[in-house]
């Protein structure tokens, strides 16, 4: 584990002391040596209990494929950023790969927290380096507004986490994930107590995000830059999903009476966001939309807290990182050669650049849950575990993966077939290093069909 | 460049149609005139975009702009009309309401029936 933690702290001195003409070249061999590294956290020699590195981190079938996400992400950032940062100057390139090296930092500390408070100052540590991502190198004037949503609502969700975390430690002695669960908070049903079960979801359903609380999203994940857009629909979304995993265990026996508004905010969420979806004309806000549909589909099988909901949380989760980070690298190639968002505006890509069309194909197709990717495998998971809950759910769950198929399928017919309009005179051929970036995000999904064990975490 | 003539199927407006010419006050016609000189340089300045040889990227249209921008920011747009309340609560109130309604009942009732002993589980779902 320190031979991963280590390294990527000593990346950002690689950053700054490389000669500048290597340091792209540097900075991804040095990145895609920490993330191959990073798949020996996938050896799970025994099927339970936690993998100790020191007293303060640890890591267990729940988080390894958080972590393996997190660490093979950052090489795929630094292919995708490489090009809009070119016409920058020296130093805030060198800034810019600082800070997509500091947030994998944190985000590995966070998920390999062995405490709460850790993850907690973490979680909140994370916010930083994404608001200065979104706020200095988006590309329109509305990044300043995304920034503000974006740090604000994850803030004001989670500073009631910080009172609810500080209450149970001075009750209780001690956060530590080992004595969560023999130590739940003997949870009567006092106002209080109800206040206190709302004070710790309320940060993760936010930053999921949960359909009523989602505004941030479609802001932030839009006014990012590639490489800001990626980390935050990969694998900051997932903090939150892994947060309410984590602290689930001590919110019992509360959940089974408090959590419906939740449920049924989550699973009105996926039918209205993939609704909203339908009628947009951004294309990296279809995208966004896309992200809250499915992360309310996790909230609701980590809401009903049975085996099955986890699992098909956890595979969604990671499945879903994959697909939505493909489909943002998607669109930055449609941006970075149109420089504009309207979907519209380029249509009938598959004339023009076919081997393109072949990546938006697949990402399209592992966005609507095509079986056998993981995608289908969690959201069937999570639509059976809800279907046990309650009869009713189908229904929502049934319309939600409609409405997912024909948006996805929706955007896919829109960018890429049709004719091509008449204003586009100068399309620049699909890159390699487009095509590398897209397969890297691609091959691991399609290689997760063979071997779902590495990502199903510890319930199934 | 491409040559500028009027479209030939195109209608002229009434002011500068020579058979109604005559029926107009010269106010009109000065300001029939004089907004068809407006539209004729935006076309000039649309037409030398479209046909410079060193453009490389997309024409600015402004009307798409404000479109996009519209489309993107719809909160400062939003009135409260009667229509817009209505479905703001068909479809942000009452489902919520109802469907609370729904999966307390039936899971209430299966609780019941799982104390009473009475459910049958038909299905071997894992779950």
């Amino acid at each position: 584990m320190l031979k991963i933690l280590i390294p990527s702290m000593f990346m950002l001195l690689t950053t700054w002391t490389s000669p500048f003409k290597q340091l792209w070249s540097t900075i991804l061999m040095y990145s895609f040596l920490v993330a191959t590294l990073s798949l020996t956290w996938l050896a799970m020699p025994t099927d339970t209990g936690w993998f100790y590195i020191n007293n303060y981190m640890a890591y267990d079938p729940l988080s390894s494929p958080l972590l393996v996400l997190t660490c093979w992400l950052l090489p795929l950032m630094i292919i995708a950023s490489q090009n809009h940062l070119a016409v920058e100057p020296e130093n805030r390139q060198r800034t810019y790969i600082s800070l997509l090296i500091s947030l994998q930092i944190f985000l590995i500390l966070a998920f390999s927290a062995t405490e709460m408070i850790m993850f907690y100052v973490m979680f909140e540590a994370t916010l930083i380096p994404t608001l200065i991502i979104i706020t200095r190198w988006g590309n329109q004037m509305e990044r300043l507004n995304a920034g503000t949503y974006f740090l604000f609502y994850t803030l004001a969700g989670s500073l009631p986490l910080l009172v609810a975390l500080l209450i149970y430690h001075s009750s209780m002695g001690s956060l530590s994930y080992l004595s969560l669960t023999s130590l739940p908070l003997t949870c009567s049903n006092l106002y209080a107590n109800k206040l206190w079960w709302m004070a710790c979801l309320l940060a993760f359903l936010v930053k999921m995000p949960l359909y009523g609380v989602h505004l941030w999203l479609p802001k932030a994940h839009v006014e990012a830059p590639i490489a800001g857009s990626m980390v935050l629909a990969a694998v900051l979304l997932k903090l939150g999903g892994y947060g309410m995993m984590r602290i689930m265990i001590i919110l019992d026996p509360l959940t089974k009476e408090l959590s419906y508004p939740f449920i049924i905010l989550a699973l009105w969420g996926v039918i209205m966001t993939g609704s909203i979806c339908l009628r947009q004309t951004d294309l990296k806000s279809l995208i966004a939309y896309s992200s809250v549909s499915h992360m309310g589909l996790v909230a609701a099988g980590i809401l009903i807290q049975t085996p099955w909901g986890f699992t098909g949380a956890l595979i969604l989760m990671i499945a879903h990182g994959l697909t939505s980070s493909a489909l943002f690298c998607l669109a930055n190639t449609n941006y970075e050669r149109t420089h504009s968002r309207t979907i519209i505006l380029a249509r009938g890509l598959q004339m023009v650049l076919p081997l393109m069309a072949t990546w938006w194909f697949l990402a399209s197709l592992a966005n609507l849950a095509l079986p056998p990717l993981p995608n289908l495998m969690g959201e069937i998971m999570i639509i059976t575990s809800l279907f046990n809950w309650s009869f009713y759910t189908l229904i929502l769950t049934g319309l939600g993966t409609l409405i997912t198929a024909s948006y996805s399928l929706y955007m896919f017919l829109l960018t890429q077939r049709g004719p091509i309009p008449h204003h586009l005179i100068l399309l620049e051929p699909s890159h390699t290093r487009e095509h590398l970036l897209l397969a890297l995000h691609l091959l691991p999904l399609l290689l997760l069909i063979a071997k779902p064990e590495l990502v199903w975490g510890w319930t199934a | 460049m491409a040559d500028y003539r009027e479209a030939p199927l195109a209608t002229r407006p009434k002011t500068l149609d020579p058979n109604e010419y005559f029926n107009l006050s010269p106010e009109q016609r000065r300001a029939e005139e004089s907004r068809a000189a407006l539209r004729a340089g935006l076309k000039r300045q649309y037409q030398l975009q479209l046909n410079d040889p060193h453009r490389k990227e997309l024409i600015e249209d402004p009307a798409l702009t404000r479109w996009v921008y519209a489309r993107a920011n719809p909160y400062p747009l939003f009135r409260a009309t009667k229509k817009t309340s209505l479905l703001g609560v068909m479809f942000g109130v009452v489902p919520l309401f109802a469907l609370y309604y729904v999966f307390k009942t039936d899971r209430d009732n299966k609780e019941e029936k799982i104390k009473a002993g009475t459910l049958e589980r038909s299905f071997s779902l894992a779950s």
